[in-house]
């Protein structure tokens, strides 16, 4: 019983610097932290349009931690999952193009089209696993010129083949005809077959880690990839299929913002959700449980911070710097109770 | 300096791994440390040195009380261990290594400590470069090289746990004589072990551990038996000689040669049969592990060919090595045989058949169990490995092997078990051998653990190999000379 | 580890549920403010005798950018003064900045704080623009550039909540390319170009026609001695890897004898490198876009800068609104040639610089009164880049002829579609 209140004590002393750190910057900016959070809070979840809001940014950050949970099972650091929702998003964006003319039925398409995102996550994931794997490049900077890369063609593709007609413009393509959106909720933004394959999404990675030779495997390749492989595990395989699982995931995400979110390629499709999917899963500890709560406060935090600069006049980045300030805060307590526990080892009980 | 240690206790959740033990070494002794695997050794050894602090009890030096935090602040008292398991940095190179923790400003001397190094290398008679990576190292070098950096860095109080298990009988002669000046100049000693014979002829006074608490203490001359009976409370003796019945050759090496960048080994024939153990014996780094790794497909063979079971694996990966029922068993446990973070249970997992795409926890945590407890192993199902004390450690690496092996390499079997557990090992071992018909072919640095289990020996001596030798034509006396050269073509002659 | 997360998440269900019951019920434990707030509010939803109107805008970048979204901002603290009105605002509505919202989001939000017309002040945000007008009929709509509203246009949408406003900055250009013939030592202008589409075409082909126009009858010179070169960089800014580099760009131009280089994009590139080159004794000069005081960067090398004034167009169009006198209009309005940097009145200025000889800025006042009385430069003859007939001799181009123009004009260098 001892240690869970430990815990307890650890995580709250953990959410609580990191609202004092924001508070501290709130204040430093002129503004009283009530009532920024109050606002945060009420922008968020203050009524049933604003949760569904919050719950449509949910979907692909979801989708993205939940890939980049498996690429950390297996040890790597997969930055390149930016890149991996870019290229979902094209690959979306692609398929939509070429049959939004034919004369298949739109739920076919869209399942197509969503199923080419996934490959197309894939296979930009798989690419940094051959650099990585084969190249001797480490992930974190093939990752890092891949997202570059893949940032690049979207533009391209935007001002170029793709572009609308006349007028090559930030805004992206056209926007795709409406019975080419995954099917919203009449009176919100919020698809409930988004929904849907997000919560599926990480009820697989859940039980994949958690319950199956693939991820137990992947978690000691992780860890110790020479006793992996003496233990007989094809260690490169494994770090290929962890990459390609996780890039398929963050395809997914991609193919979400197309088909729910933004119903055209735009430049910045992945919306920065690679980035905060790395935030979320150091903040959980690489937990895979917790990455639905957890990413739901987060994407809850993206649009109640939307109020800042509307009511506040507060730039918005602010509920940045709480999301930053609580995985930083978070490690530290992890150091901090690390070393409360080695004086107080007795107390700790083994499972 | 004195060392006392005064009512010290330390809890591993409900392991009591250290209880109420009061102790005093004097100033400018050898003060040895025994006990079975899971006593606590390296327990109270860590408080001493700073990485563990204790849940009751004092520490004093020359009299005073001290307080410590950190390894560094040990260091600051002059107190310095070399641990059981090498803590360094494998990516840097030796010199990096020397200089960590060297604690003055920030420039660092590297020609001073180069020098340093090199004549202290030379003072115990390691050869190490500076410039090699330590990955790169035997586990033995790994600890010449720790030794040397504590004496650089000023240790007064040198703790050696367990540091035997990885070198050969020459270079453990040189460290034990070193380790008598280093006593003599007035530096403490303390030397954890299970080789009472090492006790013998090395300590002034003898501790003796058992399940956290201080059993005992001895002064020379000492009672042998009396000290087996105190750290096992019963009588442990090793057996006789036994051999299996040999059968068709399992593994077979035609002229093979391979080659590390330190070392060559050519001309390699040999035959190895169902239910035979095959020893090799040499100084560390002679080339034994190249072969045993080329054996398994980790390295791969510049020449020749390596058959098993009548198939010509020469050049394969060591998966289809394995496919063919051939295991390899490291030295470096944590680095390369057991996965740090995980479980017990999960290392179980992952060694066993995999059986479908969903693990079976029940059937999992049952057969954790059963192995806990023919390895008798000092922990649970979800204690993690790097949890477990050495020695246990090195039963939970033998408990992977599955049943039914055609060929084991091994390096260091026994590396790290009490005396009762190295016999019950190669009984299990042997019963491996003559049950399930498996060859094995390992390397050690006891020639007595390899004369007494060996069918045949094989001595390295810099890149050259014996022809086998019958163990019982052989002797102690005759191996250590082998080892040491004499009885080798010199290399000139040895080139055809 | 684990429970806080059930804590942190009971706690917020809680938060909300408080919340919610607060919005409906009248216990309100927020602080003051938000009280005050909430109070305006509800007046604001129940007709009142004199409300306060509230109008929303949202800026597609910063509302300090020096550039495009600050004009806009700054106009509607204009319209705050002078109409009594309240703006809400949003800043950086772009999917980059605000990743996870659409502009149509943003607006209802601005709609629930009881904003009654909302203004999207970029043609990035034009499908969000129609789609919230069509979505809420009781909003008025004001896109800022965009045809839609054009009962005369190519993409006409007949939406009752819907206006388009935009500034003739044709005029802009053409003041901005006599003050580069006015000066030019080589007579040779380089024109640093964004992207092309109708607009920007339609930009860069004013500025020659101002060039060529001062050239010819202020310079006496022959127009067939004038180099007037379009280079488009791709973008509105620098995109490394995307775009041309714009800096690359000046340097070529100021390179190989141009002297003058007139900037179309949004940074202020070749303003700063007409400083780097001045330094180095050379003589040449530069002209800015959008912002009033883009000069300031290097006065030195500034000719003066074409900017909008956004301030007089909102205030009509919101003072309509207010009123209930709404139409759905498309306005391109002109500068108001009694003074063009009249705050109150003009859609379009041209603010000198100080790089501006007397002699030149003369010229440039006096090309202003000639337009101001009337003088035409859209008129042909004139001819499209590839030489086929865009005006016959003495016919005045359309607005929709302007609006649309489909190449650069012939006697200007550079590509005049992009290529696929
Ligand atoms: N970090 C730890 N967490 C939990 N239990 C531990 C930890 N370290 C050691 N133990 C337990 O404490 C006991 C004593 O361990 P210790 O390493 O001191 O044994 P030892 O005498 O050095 O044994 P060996 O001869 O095998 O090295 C063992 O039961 C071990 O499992
Ligand atoms: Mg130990």
């Amino acid at each position: 019983m001892k240690p869970r209140w430990e815990n307890l004590a650890f995580a709250t002393a953990a959410v609580f610097v990191a609202l004092a750190f924001t508070s501290l910057v709130l204040v430093t900016a002129g503004a009283s932290p009530f009532e920024a959070y109050w606002y945060m809070l009420k922008g968020s979840l203050g009524s049933w349009s604003k949760i569904s809001d919050v719950l449509v940014a949910w979907v692909p950050l979801l989708l993205a931690t939940a890939g980049l949970l498996i690429t950390f099972a297996a040890g790597l650091w997969n930055i390149g999952v930016e890149g991996q929702i870019v290229l979902g998003g094209i690959f979306t964006t692609w398929v939509l193009r070429l049959l939004q003319d034919s004369t298949l039925s739109p739920a076919f398409i869209l399942i197509l089209a969503i199923a080419a995102g996934a490959l197309g996550g894939a296979l930009w994931a798989a690419l940094a696993g051959v650099l990585k794997v084969f190249g001797g490049v480490n992930e974190i900077f093939g990752g890092l010129g891949l997202d570059f890369v893949a940032v690049a063609l979207t533009l391209w593709l935007i001002f170029g083949p793709w572009k609308r007609p006349g007028i090559g413009s930030m805004s992206g393509t056209e926007p795709f005809p409406k019975e080419l959106w995954l099917p919203t909720i009449p009176g919100s933004r919020l698809s409930l077959w988004a929904l849907f394959i997000g919560l599926v999404s990480i009820a697989i990675v859940y039980f994949l880690l958690s319950g199956t030779y693939f991820g137990l495997k992947l978690k000691a390749v992780g860890k110790n990839p020479r006793a992996a492989y003496l233990l007989g595990i094809p260690t490169t395989r494994y770090l290929m299929m962890a990459f390609v699982l996780s890039g398929l995931f963050a395809g997914l995400a991609g193919a979400v913002q197309v088909t729910a979110v933004y119903h055209r390629l735009i430049p910045a499709i992945s919306s920065g959700y690679g980035w905060l999917g790395l935030m979320v899963s150091m903040l959980i500890n690489f937990q895979p449980a917790w990455a639905a709560p957890v990413t739901f406060f987060f994407a809850a935090l993206n649009i109640g911070s939307i109020q800042l600069p509307i009511v506040l006049k507060l730039d918005s980045s602010l509920s940045g710097v709480l999301q930053g300030a609580l995985v930083l805060s978070f490690l530290l307590m992890g150091g901090v109770r690390q070393r409360w526990l080695k004086k107080h080892q007795q107390e700790a009980s083994d499972d | 300096m004195e060392i006392e240690l005064r009512h010290i206790h330390k809890y591993f959740g409900p392991v009591h791994a250290n209880d109420d033990i009061t102790l005093t070494i004097p100033s400018g002794s050898i003060q040895g440390l025994l006990g079975e695997n899971g006593a606590g050794k390296s327990t109270l050894m860590k408080i001493l040195s700073g990485y563990l602090r204790p849940d009751a009890g004092e520490i004093r030096i020359n009299g005073s009380p001290i307080e410590m935090h950190s390894p560094a602040d040990a260091i600051r008292f002059g107190i310095g261990m070399l641990h059981q398991d090498p803590m360094d940095f494998p990516p840097m190179r030796v010199l990096d290594n020397f200089m960590v923790g060297y604690p003055e400003g920030l420039l660092l001397p590297r020609e001073e400590a180069r020098q340093a190094l090199l004549d202290l290398s030379a003072q115990f008679g390691f050869s190490l470069d500076p410039d090699a990576y330590v990955e790169s190292l035997t586990v033995g070098e790994r600890q010449q090289l720790e030794i040397v950096r504590l004496l650089w860095l000023g240790a007064q109080v040198l703790i050696f746990d367990e540091p035997t298990t990885g070198i050969s009988a020459q270079q453990k002669e040189k460290l034990f004589a070193a380790l008598h000046r280093l006593a003599d100049e007035g530096k403490t000693i303390i030397f954890v072990t299970h080789k009472l014979e090492e006790v013998e002829i090395l300590c002034d006074q003898v501790a003796v551990l058992r399940a956290g608490k201080l059993v005992g203490e001895a002064k020379p001359p000492y009672d042998l038996d009396a000290l087996v009976e105190m750290m096992f409370g019963k009588v442990v003796t090793k057996g006789e000689r036994v051999s299996a019945p040999l059968g068709k050759p399992v593994l077979q090496l035609k002229n093979l040669a391979v080659e590390s960048h330190r070392i060559r080994i050519a001309g390699v024939n040999l035959e190895v049969r169902e239910g035979e153990v095959i020893g090799l014996a040499g100084m560390e780094g002679s080339g034994q592990r190249q072969l045993l790794r080329a054996c398994a497909g980790l390295i791969r063979p510049v020449e020749g060919e390596i058959w098993v079971d009548g198939h010509n694996l020469t050049g394969k990966p060591y998966h289809d090595f394995m496919r063919h029922g051939v295991a390899y068993v490291p030295a470096a446990r944590l680095e390369e045989g057991l996965v740090p973070n995980l479980t017990l249970l999960e290392h179980m997992i992952l060694a066993d058949e995999q059986r479908g795409l969903i693990i079976d926890r029940q059937a999992a945590l049952d057969l954790t169990k059963e192995r806990i407890k023919t390895f008798n192993i000092r922990g649970r199902p979800h204690s993690t490995i790097e949890s477990l004390s050495g020695g246990n450690q090195q039963r939970a690496l033998l408990a992977l092997l599955r049943p039914g092996l055609r060929l084991l390499l091994m390096e260091h079997p026994t590396r790290g078990l009490d005396m009762e557990s190295a016999i019950w090992v190669w009984q299990t071992l042997k019963r491996r051998c003559r049950e399930e018909k498996t060859a094995i072919f390992f390397m050690s640095s006891d020639l007595e653990e390899i004369l007494h289990y060996s069918d045949r020996i094989l001595v390295f001596f810099s890149g050259q190999v014996s022809e086998p030798i019958p163990a019982t034509e052989t002797d102690i006396e005759q191996l250590g000379q082998l080892i040491g050269g004499r009885g080798f073509n010199t290399p000139e002659e040895a080139t055809p | 580890m684990k429970r806080i997360w059930w804590l942190l998440l009971t706690t917020l269900v809680l938060a909300a549920v408080v919340l919610s019951a607060c919005s409906s019920g009248q216990a309100t434990p927020a602080p003051q403010q938000e009280s005050q707030q909430q109070t305006q509010q509800e007046q604001a939803t129940q007709p009142p005798q004199e409300e306060t109107f509230t109008f929303g805008m949202l800026l597609v970048g910063p509302y300090n950018d020096h550039g495009w979204s600050q004009a806009h901002y700054e106009a509607g603290q204009y319209v705050e003064q002078k109409l009594g009105a309240k703006m809400l605002y949003v800043d950086k509505v772009n999917p980059a900045d605000r990743p996870g919202t659409t502009p149509e989001q943003l607006a209802e939000d601005l709609v629930s704080k009881g904003a009654k017309l909302i203004i999207f002040n970029s043609d990035d945000m034009k499908d969000a623009a129609l789609a919230f007008a069509q979505a809420h009929p009781d909003i008025y709509v004001i896109h800022a550039s965009g045809d839609n509203a054009w009962k005369d246009g190519k993409d006409y949408k007949d939406i009752p909540n819907f206006s388009n406003v935009m500034g003739k900055m044709i005029y802009g250009k053409m003041i901005a390319g006599c003050a580069a013939a006015m000066t030019t030592e080589t007579g040779q202008i380089g024109y640093l170009g964004p992207l092309i589409n109708d607009e920007t075409r339609r930009l860069a082909s004013s500025a020659y026609l101002g060039a060529k126009y001062c050239w010819q009858h202020y310079r006496q010179k022959d127009p067939a001695d004038l180099k007037f070169k379009v280079t488009w960089i791709g973008f509105w800014f620098n995109i490394p890897g995307v775009t041309s580099d714009p800096t690359q760009v000046a340097d070529d131009f100021f390179n190989s004898g141009y002297d003058v280089v007139l900037s179309g994009i949004d940074t202020t590139e070749a303003l700063v490198e007409a400083k780097k080159f001045a330094d180095q004794g050379k003589k040449v000069y530069a002209v800015p876009y959008d912002f009033k005081e883009a000069c300031q960067e290097a006065p030195d090398v500034c000719l003066g800068v074409p900017y909008f004034n956004w301030g007089p167009l909102y205030m009509k169009l919101i003072q309509d609104a207010k009123d209930g006198k709404w139409q759905s209009t498309f306005i391109w309005a002109p500068p108001d040639w009694k003074d063009i940097n009249n705050p109150d009145t003009s859609a379009i200025g041209f603010e000198m610089g100080p790089a501006l000889s007397d002699e030149a800025s003369d010229a440039v006042t006096n090309f202003i009164d000639e337009l101001a009385n009337g003088l035409n430069l859209w008129v042909g003859p004139l001819k499209l880049q590839d030489g086929t007939l865009y005006l016959k001799d003495g016919e005045a181009a359309t607005d929709q002829q302007i609006w649309y123009l489909p190449q650069l004009l012939e006697g200007m260098e550079g590509q005049s579609v992009p290529q696929q």
